[in-house]
C-alpha cells in the first residue's frame, strides 16, 4: 500500500522558497503533533488495563498508575480460574468451525449471483441486503425456542454454529461485490473450452478472488470470536459452552470482583486478537480494503 | 412455462413448512408426572446457584446425608446457575433439564406457578402430612407461594438486619446502636465527617445504588402492603411506604445532598470484594444481610463490628426487631419424569431440622424452619443469633411474589432513583404513577 | 447459443401482439430446465438459510407480537394488547427508541468524520504510518466485552485514571458511565476507539485518487479547502456511502456495549433479589435491543419482547430504503 505524501512535486527554488518551506515545516509538525496526541488516546486504554492487570488488588482500586509491586501471578490465576481454559476452547471451535462453513457456503452463493443471469438476481440481492440489515434480536426469539423446545441444543454452541453452514448475508454481499470486478473474458475463455460452472468456480474463480475469500474468512473468524450476544442467549445455561466473550462478563460476579483480575482477564482475551492481527497484519489490511473500496 | 409453476410450488411448500414449523414451536416442551417410583433407583439433577468452595462443600455434605438416607436416589449436583439459565432450561425441558433447582431470587416464583414451569407442591406436603404454616415462617411461606399455589419451599433464608461500627461509635460517642429512625438520622449525622469534595468518613449510604440500600428493603420497617386482597397495587395508598421514601430523603438531605453523596458512591469497592465501604471503614453504618458477618470475618477486614435489627419509624417503637426477609427457594421442575424422587430430596432440604440447620451453620444463613430457628444446634455467635431473633420476629415482612419477575419491583425502585435525585418532586403523584404502572404490567402479564 | 440471443428472442416474441407465438424448441427448454436447476444447486444453501434463518422467524416473530406466551404456556391470541402495551405502557420503550436514534445519529456521523480524518492524518506521515495503522486498527479487533470493561475502568468517577488526570489539570471530572448525561458521550468514546476499520477504508480510498487530479487543482489555483471539496470528496462517495449504511446496521444492534457498560458501572449483581436494572444510570444506556432481551428472558413476555423486535426491524428497513434509493445500480451491479 503506497503511502506517498499526496501534495505535488514542485522546484522548490525561487523567491516563494521560504515561505512555502515554512509552510510545509509547520504542516509537518502540525500533523505529527496530532498523530502523537491521537496515537495516545488510542493506546492509553491497552496501556492502562496493561497496568492494571499487573496490580495488588488493593492498589486498583487507587489512582495511582505504576504497579508497585508487579503481580505477575493475576495472569497465572486468571489463567487458572475454573473454565478459562474451556472457553478458549469453545471460542477457538466456534471461530474456526464458522468460518469454515461460512466460506464454504457462501463462496458458490457468491459466485451464482455474480455470474448466473436470472430472474429474481435483484430480487434475491435485496433480500441479502434485507438480511444484513436484521438485527439479530429481531429473530432471535423464535429462533430460541425451536432451538430450545424442538431441538434441545441449548447449553451448546450449535446454534450459533449451523446457521453458518447456509451462507452468512455479510460475506455472500462482499464477495459477490468483488466477483463483479473479475473480467469476464477467463469466464467466457473457460465456458468455450467446455468447463462445467462448478470447475470454472474451483479451478478459475477461486484463484483469482483469494485475497476477498481471505478477507471474509477473517471477518467471520473475528466476528465468532468477539460474539457475545450469540452465547449468551445459546450458551449461558452450560459454563460448559461458554466463550471467552461471555466467560469474561461473568467474571466480573460476585466472588470475581477484583478490577485487578478482570483487567488481566480481559488483556488474556484481547491478547490472542491483537497477536493474530500483528501477523497477519498485510492480508487483513489488504483485504479490508479491497472489499471496502470495490463497495 | 416450467418457471411459474415451480416457483408457485417452492412457495407454496415454504408456506406449508412456515406453519409446520411455527405450529410445532408452539406446543411446549414435554410434560413430566409423578408417577415414578420413590423407591427405585434414580438419578436427579439438581441445580443450584452457590458457587464459593465452601458453600459448594455444605451443599454436597447435605447431598451426601441424603444419599444416604434414600440409597436408591443419587443426586447430581451442579452449582452457579443464574436464574437466565434457569429459566432457559425450564423453557427448553429436554434430557439435560434439570429435576429439582434451587434460586436465590424469590421474583420469579409467581411466573413459575401461574405457568406451572414448577409443580405445585401442595399435594406432596399434604401426602406427607405436613402443614406448611405450622412448619415454615409466615413471611418465607409467602414468597414461596403465588395466589394459593405452592410451587416452591424456602431453602434457608436472609434477614436483614444494621451493621455498625464500635470503633467509630465510641469515638462518637454514641453508647448504643439506634433503634428507631430518629435516632439512626442523628447518629448518621455525628458519624459523618465530610470533606469539601467528598467524605473522609460517611454515616451510612442512603442512595438507593448503594448495594442493599433498596426501598424495599427500607420500607420492611413499615410493614407495607403493597398489593390489596384482589391483586391491584397499593402502592398510592399505603402510607408506611410512602413514609419511608419521604424519610429516605430527608437523611440524603442531611447528610450532604444527592450529588456529594453519589460522587462518594462512586468511589466505593464491589460490594462483595474485600474492598465493601463498610469493611474498609468508609462508612460507619451499613444496611445489610445475616451473609455479611461471615465475609468480615474470612476477609482481612479489621473493623470491629457489631449487629443490630434495622430500626424502626419512631411511630412503631414497640415493633423493634423486626426486618426484612427473603431467600432462596427450591422447586420441582414441571418436566421432571422423576417428581417423586425429587421431592423425597426436596423434601429432606427444606424440613429435615438436621439437614437445614447444618447447611444453615456452614454457609452463614438464616435457617428457614421454625423448629431449625428455635433448635440450640443453631451456631451461637452473638452476631448470627441476632438474626435469628430478626427472622423469628412475627412482624418481619417481605416483597411479595408477582408474576412478571418481580417488575414491580422495579418500577418503585425507579421512582426511588427519580425521587431522591430531586427529578421527581411530588411523591405522591409519583406513587399514583407507580401503582397505575404496576397494575398496567401484571395485566400485561396475565 | 448464448443466453443474451435466447434473451432477445424471447423479447422479440413477447413483442408481437396477438401474433400466435411460434413453439419454444425442446432444446432451449432443455437448457432453460438445466439452468434451474443449476442456479438452485448452487444457491440452495443461501436459499434454505434465508428462510429458516430470516423468514420463518420474522413470519413468527410477527404472528407472535399478537399473542400472550410466556415460554411455558401455549400461546393464545391477544390482538393487539402487546402493541398497546409497549407503544404505550412500557415505560421503557420510548427511551429506549430515543437512545438508539441518538446512538445512530451521534456514532455514525462521528466514526466517519473521524474514520476520515485519520486516514486523511496517516497518509500525510511518512515514517511511523505503518505503526501508526497498526496502533489505530488494533482497538477494533478488542472483543466488545474487553473493550467495554476497559473503558468503564478507565474512566470510573472516583479512581479511574481519567478522572484523576482531569482533577490534577484541574478540569472538571464529569461521572462518565454512572452519569445519565455523560454515559452515552463515554459509550461515544468507546465506538471512536473502535474506529479503525473505517479508517482503513478511507485510507485505501484516498491514495486512490489519482495524483494528477490534484495537481490539476491546485495549478488552477485551489486551495487545500476546495481541493478537499472537488477532488477527494467526489471520490470518496461511494466508501463514504458503504461507511454509513454498514455503520447504521451496526449501530441499529448496539447491545453489547450499552448492556455491559450499565451492568458493570452500576455494580449491581444480579440474582440479588431484583431484574437488572435496564440501562444504568437512569434509562440512558437503553437500547432496542436490550428491550428484547428484557422482555422476552426476564419479564416472561415473548410477545412484547417481538413487538419490540419488529420495530426495530422496521426502523433498520426504512433506513436501508432511504439510503439506498439513490444506489439501486450498486445493487446489482450492473453497469
Amino acid at each position: 500500500m503506497a503511502t506517498t505524501h499526496p501534495a505535488p512535486a514542485r522546484p522548490l527554488s525561487g523567491p516563494t522558497i521560504t515561505s512555502r518551506r515554512a509552510r510545509l515545516v509547520l504542516e509537518w509538525v502540525a500533523v505529527h503533533s496530532i498523530a502523537i496526541a491521537a496515537a495516545l488516546f488510542f493506546v492509553m486504554p491497552f496501556a492502562f488495563v496493561a497496568l492494571t492487570a499487573l496490580m495488588s488488588d488493593r492498589q486498583s482500586l487507587t489512582p495511582q498508575m505504576w504497579p508497585n509491586p508487579f503481580v505477575w501471578h493475576n495472569l497465572v490465576q486468571v489463567w487458572h480460574t475454573p473454565g478459562f481454559p474451556t472457553w478458549w476452547r469453545n471460542t477457538l471451535i466456534y471461530a474456526v468451525a464458522g468460518t469454515a462453513l461460512t466460506l464454504l457456503s457462501s463462496v458458490p452463493v457468491a459466485y451464482a449471483l455474480s455470474t448466473f443471469r436470472f430472474r429474481g438476481r435483484g430480487l434475491a440481492m435485496m433480500v441479502i441486503i434485507a438480511t444484513m440489515m436484521l438485527p439479530p434480536q429481531v429473530a432471535i426469539v423464535p429462533l430460541y425456542l425451536i432451538w430450545a423446545q424442538d431441538f434441545h441444543l441449548t447449553g451448546t454452541l450449535w446454534p450459533l454454529i449451523i446457521p453458518l453452514a447456509f451462507g452468512d448475508a455479510f460475506s455472500i454481499f462482499l464477495l459477490r461485490q468483488f466477483m463483479l470486478t473479475l473480467p469476464k473474458e477467463y469466464l467466457e475463455a473457460a465456458k468455450v473450452d467446455g468447463c462445467g460452472d462448478f470447475t470454472a468456480l474451483v479451478r478459475i474463480v477461486i484463484p483469482m478472488v483469494k485475497p476477498a475469500i481471505a478477507a471474509v474468512g477473517l471477518f467471520q473468524f473475528f466476528y465468532c470470536w468477539n460474539d457475545y450476544f450469540g452465547p449468551q442467549i445459546y450458551a449461558s445455561e452450560n459454563p460448559a459452552a461458554w466463550t471467552l466473550s461471555y466467560g469474561l462478563q461473568t467474571f466480573k460476579s460476585a466472588h470475581h470482583t477484583n478490577w485487578n483480575l478482570t483487567m488481566s482477564a480481559t488483556l488474556l482475551v484481547m491478547a490472542p486478537v491483537i497477536i493474530v492481527f500483528f501477523f497477519a497484519q498485510r492480508a487483513f489490511v489488504e483485504g479490508v480494503t479491497l472489499t471496502g473500496v470495490k463497495g | 412455462m416450467t418457471r411459474p409453476r415451480l416457483r408457485r410450488r417452492l412457495a407454496g411448500g415454504a408456506a406449508c413448512l412456515a406453519v409446520t414449523l411455527t405450529a410445532s414451536a408452539c406446543v411446549g416442551s414435554s410434560q413430566g408426572g409423578a408417577s415414578d417410583n420413590p423407591s427405585a433407583k434414580v438419578t436427579i439433577t439438581f441445580w443450584h446457584g452457590w458457587s464459593a468452595p465452601n458453600e459448594v462443600k455444605a451443599i454436597q455434605d447435605n447431598i451426601d446425608a441424603f444419599e444416604k438416607a434414600h440409597p436408591n436416589i443419587t443426586v447430581k449436583a451442579v452449582g452457579n446457575i443464574t436464574d437466565d439459565k434457569i429459566n432457559q432450561a425450564l423453557r427448553a425441558g429436554g434430557p439435560s433439564a434439570p429435576d429439582v433447582v434451587s434460586s436465590f431470587t424469590t421474583d420469579n416464583v409467581g411466573e413459575f406457578c401461574t405457568s406451572h414451569a414448577f409443580v405445585d407442591l401442595g399435594p406432596f406436603l399434604t401426602k406427607d402430612g405436613i402443614n406448611p404454616t405450622a412448619t415454615f415462617p409466615a413471611a418465607q411461606l409467602s414468597y414461596t407461594q403465588y395466589q394459593g399455589d405452592q410451587c416452591a419451599l424456602p431453602l434457608l433464608s436472609d434477614a436483614y438486619g444494621l451493621y455498625y461500627n464500635k470503633d467509630m461509635f465510641q469515638a462518637a460517642g454514641i453508647a448504643s446502636p439506634p433503634k428507631t429512625l430518629s435516632e439512626f438520622d442523628a447518629d448518621a449525622v455525628k458519624l459523618t465527617k465530610a470533606t469539601s469534595s467528598g467524605y473522609s468518613q460517611l454515616g451510612f449510604m442512603p442512595d438507593y445504588h448503594g448495594y442493599e440500600s433498596t426501598i424495599t428493603h427500607f420500607a420492611a420497617q413499615w410493614s407495607p402492603q403493597y398489593f390489596t386482597s384482589d391483586g391491584t397495587s397499593n402502592v398510592a395508598a399505603d402510607a408506611g411506604l410512602k413514609a419511608a421514601y419521604e424519610w429516605q430523603k430527608n437523611l440524603v438531605g442531611q447528610l450532604g445532598g444527592y450529588a456529594k453523596l453519589e460522587k462518594f458512591r462512586s468511589t466505593f469497592g464491589d460490594e462483595f470484594s474485600d474492598n465493601n465501604p463498610f469493611m474498609i471503614g468508609k462508612v460507619a453504618m451499613a444496611i445489610d444481610g445475616e451473609w455479611r458477618a461471615g465475609m468480615i470475618d474470612d476477609s482481612s477486614s479489621k473493623v470491629s463490628y457489631g449487629v443490630a435489627p434495622f430500626p424502626v419509624p419512631d411511630a412503631l417503637a414497640s415493633q423493634y426487631g423486626k426486618g426484612y426477609i427473603t431467600g432462596t427457594i427450591v422447586g420441582i421442575a414441571r418436566t421432571s419424569q422423576k417428581q417423586n424422587a425429587a421431592w423425597e430430596f426436596v423434601k429432606y432440604l427444606t424440613t429435615d431440622t438436621n439437614a437445614v440447620v447444618s447447611f444453615a451453620n456452614a454457609i452463614h444463613n438464616v435457617p428457614s424452619t421454625t423448629a431449625a430457628l428455635a433448635s440450640k444446634d443453631v451456631s451461637q455467635d452473638p452476631n448470627f443469633q441476632t438474626f435469628i431473633t430478626i427472622a423469628s420476629n412475627p412482624n418481619s415482612n417481605t416483597t411479595p411474589s408477582s408474576p412478571n419477575g418481580g417488575a414491580y419491583q422495579l418500577t418503585l425502585q425507579d421512582l426511588g432513583y427519580a425521587y431522591e435525585s430531586g427529578k421527581q418532586a411530588d411523591l405522591q403523584s409519583g406513587l399514583a404513577k407507580a401503582a397505575t404502572q404496576i397494575d398496567t404490567d401484571i395485566a400485561q402479564a396475565k | 447459443m448464448t443466453t443474451e440471443s435466447v434473451h432477445r428472442t424471447a423479447v422479440r416474441v413477447r413483442g408481437r401482439s396477438g401474433a400466435p407465438r411460434p413453439p419454444v424448441s425442446p432444446g432451449l427448454r432443455r437448457r432453460r430446465r438445466r439452468e434451474l436447476v443449476r442456479n438452485l444447486a448452487f444457491l440452495s444453501p443461501w436459499l434454505l438459510g434465508t428462510g429458516l434463518f430470516f423468514l420463518y422467524p420474522l413470519i413468527t416473530t410477527g404472528w407472535l407480537s399478537f399473542t400472550h406466551y410466556d415460554g411455558f404456556t401455549t400461546p393464545t391470541w391477544d390482538g393487539l394488547d402487546n402493541w398497546v402495551f409497549v407503544l404505550r405502557s412500557y415505560p421503557f420503550f420510548w427511551p429506549a427508541l430515543r437512545n438508539t436514534l441518538w446512538f445512530v445519529l451521534v456514532v455514525v456521523t462521528l466514526r466517519v468524520l473521524a474514520g476520515l480524518a485519520l486516514g486523511m492524518l496517516v497518509i500525510r506521515v511518512k515514517r511511523g504510518s505503518h505503526l501508526l495503522r497498526t496502533l489505530f486498527y488494533a482497538p477494533y479487533l478488542a472483543p466488545p466485552v474487553a473493550g467495554t470493561l476497559a473503558f468503564v475502568f478507565l474512566l470510573n468517577p472516583g479512581t479511574g485514571p481519567v478522572n484523576s488526570l482531569l482533577g490534577r489539570l484541574g478540569l472538571p471530572q464529569p461521572g462518565w458511565f454512572n452519569d445519565p448525561a455523560w454515559s452515552k458521550p463515554a459509550l461515544t468514546l468507546l465506538a471512536l476507539w473502535g474506529v479503525g476499520d473505517l479508517m482503513v477504508i478511507f485510507m485505501a480510498a484516498l491514495l486512490d485518487v489519482p495524483r494528477e487530479l490534484y495537481e490539476a487543482a491546485e495549478l488552477d489555483g485551489a486551495g487545500a479547502i476546495n481541493r478537499f471539496r472537488h477532488v477527494t470528496l467526489p471520490h470518496l462517495r461511494p466508501i463514504l456511502g458503504f461507511a454509513v449504511i454498514t455503520g447504521i446496521i451496526a449501530t441499529m444492534q448496539y447491545y453489547t456495549e450499552p448492556l455491559v457498560a450499565g451492568q458493570v458501572a452500576s455494580g449491581q449483581i444480579g440474582g440479588s433479589g431484583q431484574q437488572v436494572e435496564p440501562g444504568y444510570p437512569a434509562g440512558s444506556t437503553l437500547t432496542l435491543p436490550q428491550l428484547v432481551y428484557n422482555l422476552g428472558f426476564q419479564r416472561f413476555d415473548i410477545g412484547a419482547a417481538c413487538v419490540v423486535a419488529l420495530v426495530l426491524f422496521a426502523l433498520s428497513m426504512l433506513f436501508a430504503a432511504f439510503l439506498m434509493r439513490r444506489r439501486s445500480g450498486f445493487l446489482t451491479g450492473e453497469d
